[in-house]
């Protein structure tokens, strides 16, 4: 028994050691994760992982690189930013992903929400409108290893339908309304988060459930602002 | 001892000479108002206030220049003097261009991510700044050369500006704004012909160098490249899309955009099950402005139908409705869509409306030719003061932007959303009428609370017993409608309205007999606090909320019009610590940067002020009167310049002709009276007589101006120009006066300080547009005329402390 576990430790460790060799800088991972993320109460194990794991790094330009867990949005050229990483996780967590959850991403930008969700769930489906963005996305996602998730180029208002419905949708572009055929293709029960906000801004965050084939919103601010009078 | 200007030896200015300062003032002025124009494009309006104010130290920079090497520069002053003019020319045509290099080029939302741009920023500070430093200094050696003849000198100085405002705003009606600076190079380059020496073959070298910079920028002009986050580069990347119609005009580059994925439906209800219409989208310096909708069928439901800003129309049907700030015309087709039988829209921007009533006709089906439909070019509250007319319904236009504004209209003055222009709007109410206003949630809530305060206090004014009987607000996911109604809101309506929100999945916020229940029924709205500020808002203590929220949300005024100016320093800390310091700039841009700007300038300014006087002495003759007579000249000119531009704004109901004629109608007057001043003969302590008549003028002004132009603004143009000369006039002839007349005085006393005093004026009219936009929006109008008067005295003061 001795045996077994020091040989399931040192396994482990050769794991890490691998991650580590494939995805450098781990410890700002962490670090990201425990000061950013999970100290501002963003609890859900799976999120925590796939923020762990994901290396944000190689989703920004190279010369945003050294400032890739910074907490902060980063721009990726084509006016897109990459959003703060504590915003991605609680658009993540929030709508309650599972394994066996196929979600739609309208506007994959450089691709590291898509590649977060992918590490939790079964199936990504991703549309990005501005065609040099999806292109980079798409061999990124492949280069690292994420067979899981679908690039379309392709105006996202349509959304998927032949893919639909998904059990949860993900806007991470905000627009001034909400396309009826995203509503559409949203299942019973399904959750679908879109942030509000200057990209540049601490985003918030607006959250449609449809339930009993209707939509209803909830305004969701991740980043404690209240109260906002002073007594 | 009396001193007779007159009396002085100098060369005697001749009429080439003043012909040169004449053009180069043109030049300068028509350049800055051009770059005004570039830079709001290329990045946001803030931003070309900030590059042109640090560009505009080039003319105190010079004033200091010219202090440490006047030696030099007056021996060869034949020389320079056109040199400067080839060199300005030069510098105007290509600075432009340099800038929108990618090694230079800038981007405001990136200077707080990423640090190279930082050295982008100096680097553009510095291409803008040359030209006007070289032009101030050719105007600046000229005054020291004929201080003597100050008065003719100045006189050239003041009427070029003058015209070469009215040039730029001329221009700009013919020429794309990446043309124009080359177009105005061709000033200086005359400027320095006129004056070109014989027997010299270096400057017509200089010239001709000149003249090819400004060809190559004239026959190939600079490329401008909008900042990615400009909401015409972002539509720009969505597939086929297309400019399709292009207008430059002084009201900014108007470019109509087109993409089969472009579609306008803002804030739809949740329920919407039909297509989303695609919309071709106007822009106006690269910043949205409205979607070009086309004339409403018969039966064709419109989008807005589906939206909180069907209200009114659910609530009552409107027989006319007033549409006050049109802009591109979706609320008039919403109108005409939902059949009002009479539609009047007011928007001040005669080139929109020019556009969309004849050459984009054919794309919004003529919707501004329609039967029903009357327009009017002219500010709204300018049109409401002429109008005598009641409304059943009148819709203002939308408030904020989806997701926010990042600050970027912090100081701009908006005289349709102040107090008194709802009060104005609720006066052209019929007996039943309506007046609704549609405003974006924002968070922090800012917006909606300021919106509503403003509602409250009119209400409170206008109406006896309960003014929530009068008022009802809906809410969507992300829109909020705000309704108030003459008379108080009937049992039926209430009900309509309520039923309205179950089919749409809305929620009212504020209705007569509301249960707290009904506000969140669909649309759930974390803030627990945003209901409770609502209820505060409408009950008679609403002052405490004013003074313990976070942000501004106390109602704008005419005194202080600035809505969207939100920030209350005391709680910036705070601010940073909810929102994290690298949120805060983009919360509240448009006024930071004005205050970083001030700070900028001001430390600069003190550095070259005191740079001379190691060279010209500390002490020598005195030195502190020099800084307060010319500083005080320079505080008090430029706080009344702004100050009356504001003033006339809602006078002329046009905000172009408001600027060219307060600026022309100033500088011509004080260049007449700076010509008179020649004649004139000072005894130096009498030299106080002049700024003292000023400053009691501009108290009586401080006073009396706004009851005046209220009183007047029905009188026709013709007769409202002659008033504005009345005004004006006077006043700006005495404003002439004290410049010249303590510059000679300064030349014959203390010679070396000429240059100095020049200087110190520069930097002081440079630091007052900052602070003059800063008193305006934290203490209003009326304190920054004060100011001005302030200004007038301490120079006026200041004679006591000369040692003559």
């Amino acid at each position: 028994m001795f045996y077994r576990i020091i040989l399931f430790i040192a396994v482990f460790l050769l794991k890490c050691e691998i991650s580590n060799a494939q995805y450098p800088r781990q410890d700002e991972r962490n670090q990201m994760v425990s000061a950013q993320i999970e100290a501002r109460g963003v609890t859900d194990a799976a999120t925590l992982k796939a923020m762990r794991t994901v290396p944000r790094h190689l989703f920004v330009p190279s010369n945003e690189a050294s400032r890739a867990y910074y907490d902060s949005p980063l721009p990726i050229g084509y006016g897109q930013t990459i959003s703060q990483p504590y915003i991605v996780a609680y658009m993540t967590e929030v709508i309650q992903p599972k394994e066996n959850f196929k979600v739609l991403e309208i506007g994959t930008g450089s691709g590291y929400q898509a590649a977060v969700l992918a590490e939790i769930v079964d199936k990504v489906y991703t549309i990005e409108i501005v065609k040099e963005l999806g292109g980079q996305a798409t061999s990124r996602l492949k280069t690292l290893g994420y067979s899981n998730v679908e690039v379309k180029i392709a105006d996202g208002y349509h959304g998927w339908p032949e893919h639909g419905p998904f059990d949860a949708i993900v806007v991470t572009a905000a627009a001034e309304f909400i396309p009826p055929p995203l509503i559409e293709q949203l299942a019973e029960g399904g959750k679908m988060v879109i942030p509000v906000g200057s990209p540049f801004m601490v985003q918030t965050l607006m959250l449609v459930e449809k339930k009993n084939g209707k939509a209803r919103s909830r305004s969701l601010f991740p980043v404690r602002f209240v109260p906002f009078t002073r007594q | 001892m009396r001193l007779s200007i007159k009396n002085q030896i100098q060369p005697t200015a001749s009429g080439p000479l003043l012909t040169a300062i004449g053009l180069l003032s043109a030049a300068i002025i028509a350049f800055q108002l051009a770059l005004m124009q570039v830079f709001s494009i290329v990045q946001w309006y803030h931003f070309a206030y900030m590059v042109i104010s640090v560009a505009l130290l080039g003319f105190g920079a010079a004033g200091t220049f010219l202090s440490l090497f006047q030696n030099w520069l007056t021996a060869r002053y034949r020389q320079v003097l056109p040199a400067l003019c080839f060199l300005t020319a030069a510098g105007m045509a290509l600075a432009v261009g340099a800038s929108q290099l990618e090694p230079v080029r800038f981007d405001l939302f990136l200077l707080f991510s990423d640090a190279s741009h930082g050295w982008r920023l100096l680097v553009t500070y510095l291409l803008f700044f040359l030209p006007f430093f070289t032009g101030a200094l050719a105007i600046g050696l000229t005054f020291v050369m004929y201080a003597g003849q100050i008065g003719k000198i100045y006189f050239s100085n003041l009427l070029g500006s003058g015209t070469g405002g009215v040039l730029a705003l001329v221009l700009m009606g013919w020429f794309l704004p990446n043309e124009m600076p080359a177009l105005l190079a061709v000033l200086p380059l005359l400027a320095g012909l006129v004056i070109l020496p014989k027997k010299n073959w270096k400057l017509p070298l200089l010239a001709s160098l000149s003249a090819v910079a400004i060809a190559v920028a004239m026959f190939s002009p600079p490329r401008l490249h909008p900042s990615e986050f400009k909401d015409l580069s972002k539509t720009l990347l969505l597939p086929d899309a297309e400019i399709f119609t292009e207008k430059s005009s002084p009201y900014g580059l108007m470019q109509a955009v087109r993409s089969p994925v472009l579609r306008h439906a803002p804030g739809l209800s949740l329920n919407y099950t039909g297509p989303v219409p695609m919309r071709p989208v106007i822009f106006n310096n690269g910043n949205w402005d409205g979607p070009i909708v086309p004339k409403p069928r018969d039966g064709e439901p419109m989008e807005l139908n589906y939206s909180t800003a069907a209200l009114p129309y659910v609530i009552r049907q409107p027989a006319s409705v007033l549409i006050p700030g049109a802009g591109t015309g979706e609320a008039v087709a919403h109108a005409l869509a939902r059949n009002a039988g009479k539609v009047v829209a007011v928007e001040p921007n005669a080139v929109l409306v020019s556009l969309l009533s004849d050459e984009l006709a054919a794309e919004n089906d003529s919707l501004f030719h329609h039967p029903s439909l009357e327009v009017h070019c002219l500010e709204p509250r300018t049109w409401l003061m002429e109008d005598p007319r009641r409304y059943d319904l009148i819709v203002l236009p939308g408030v904020g932007s989806f997701g926010g504004s990042s600050g970027v209209n912090a100081i701009r003055e908006q005289f349709a959303m102040t107090r008194e222009a709802f009060t104005g709007m609720w006066n052209h109410l019929a007996p039943d009428g309506l007046l609704a206003v549609t405003c974006w949630m924002d968070y922090p809530v800012r917006n909606p609370l300021k919106l509503l305060a403003t509602l409250a206090e009119v209400l409170e004014q206008k109406t006896t017993g309960d003014l929530t009987a009068h008022i009802a607000a809906v809410r969507s996911w992300g829109t909020i409608t705000f309704v108030v109604k003459k008379s108080p809101l009937t049992a039926e309506e209430v009900e309509r309205i309520r039923k309205f929100c179950e089919e749409m999945s809305f929620d009212p916020a504020i209705l007569p007999g509301l249960q707290p229940a009904e506000r969140q029924q669909f649309n759930q709205f974390q803030d627990s606090l945003f209901f409770k500020n609502i209820d505060a808002l409408l009950s008679p203590d609403r002052d405490s909320l004013y003074r313990s929220y976070a942000f501004n949300i106390r109602p704008a005024t005419d005194q202080r019009p600035f809505f969207s100016q939100f920030l209350r320093w005391k709680n910036l800390p705070q601010l940073a610590e909810w929102t994290g310091s690298q949120s805060v700039p983009f919360l509240e841009l448009g006024y930071l940067v004005v205050v970083f700007t001030l700070v900028q300038i001001a430390v600069v300014a003190l550095v070259l002020i005191i740079l001379p006087l190691f060279k010209i002495g500390f002490r020598n003759g005195g030195r502190w009167w020099v800084v307060l007579y010319f500083g005080g000249i320079g505080l008090g000119y430029m706080f009344l310049e702004m100050v009356f531009i504001q003033q006339f704004i809602l006078f002329f109901g046009n905000p172009i002709h408001a600027t060219a004629a307060v600026i022309t109608g100033l500088l011509v007057s004080s260049g007449a009276g700076s010509y008179f001043s020649e004649r004139l003969s000072f005894q130096p302590k009498k030299l106080m007589t002049v700024p003292l008549l000023i400053a009691g003028l501009v108290v009586v002004f401080a006073f009396a101006l706004s009851p005046i132009l209220q009183a007047t603004i029905g009188l026709p143009m013709a007769v409202k120009i002659l008033l504005l000369a009345g005004l004006i006039f006077p006043l700006g002839f005495l404003m002439g006066i004290p410049f010249p007349a303590g510059l000679s005085m300064v030349a014959k006393h203390q010679q070396k300080a000429t240059p100095w005093a020049w200087a110190v004026n520069g930097f002081f009219s440079v630091i007052s547009t900052a602070l003059a936009t800063i008193v305006a929006v934290e203490m209003g109008f009326s304190w920054a005329l004060l100011l001005a008067a302030a200004g007038y005295a301490v120079t006026a003061g200041a004679v006591r402390l000369a040692r003559f």
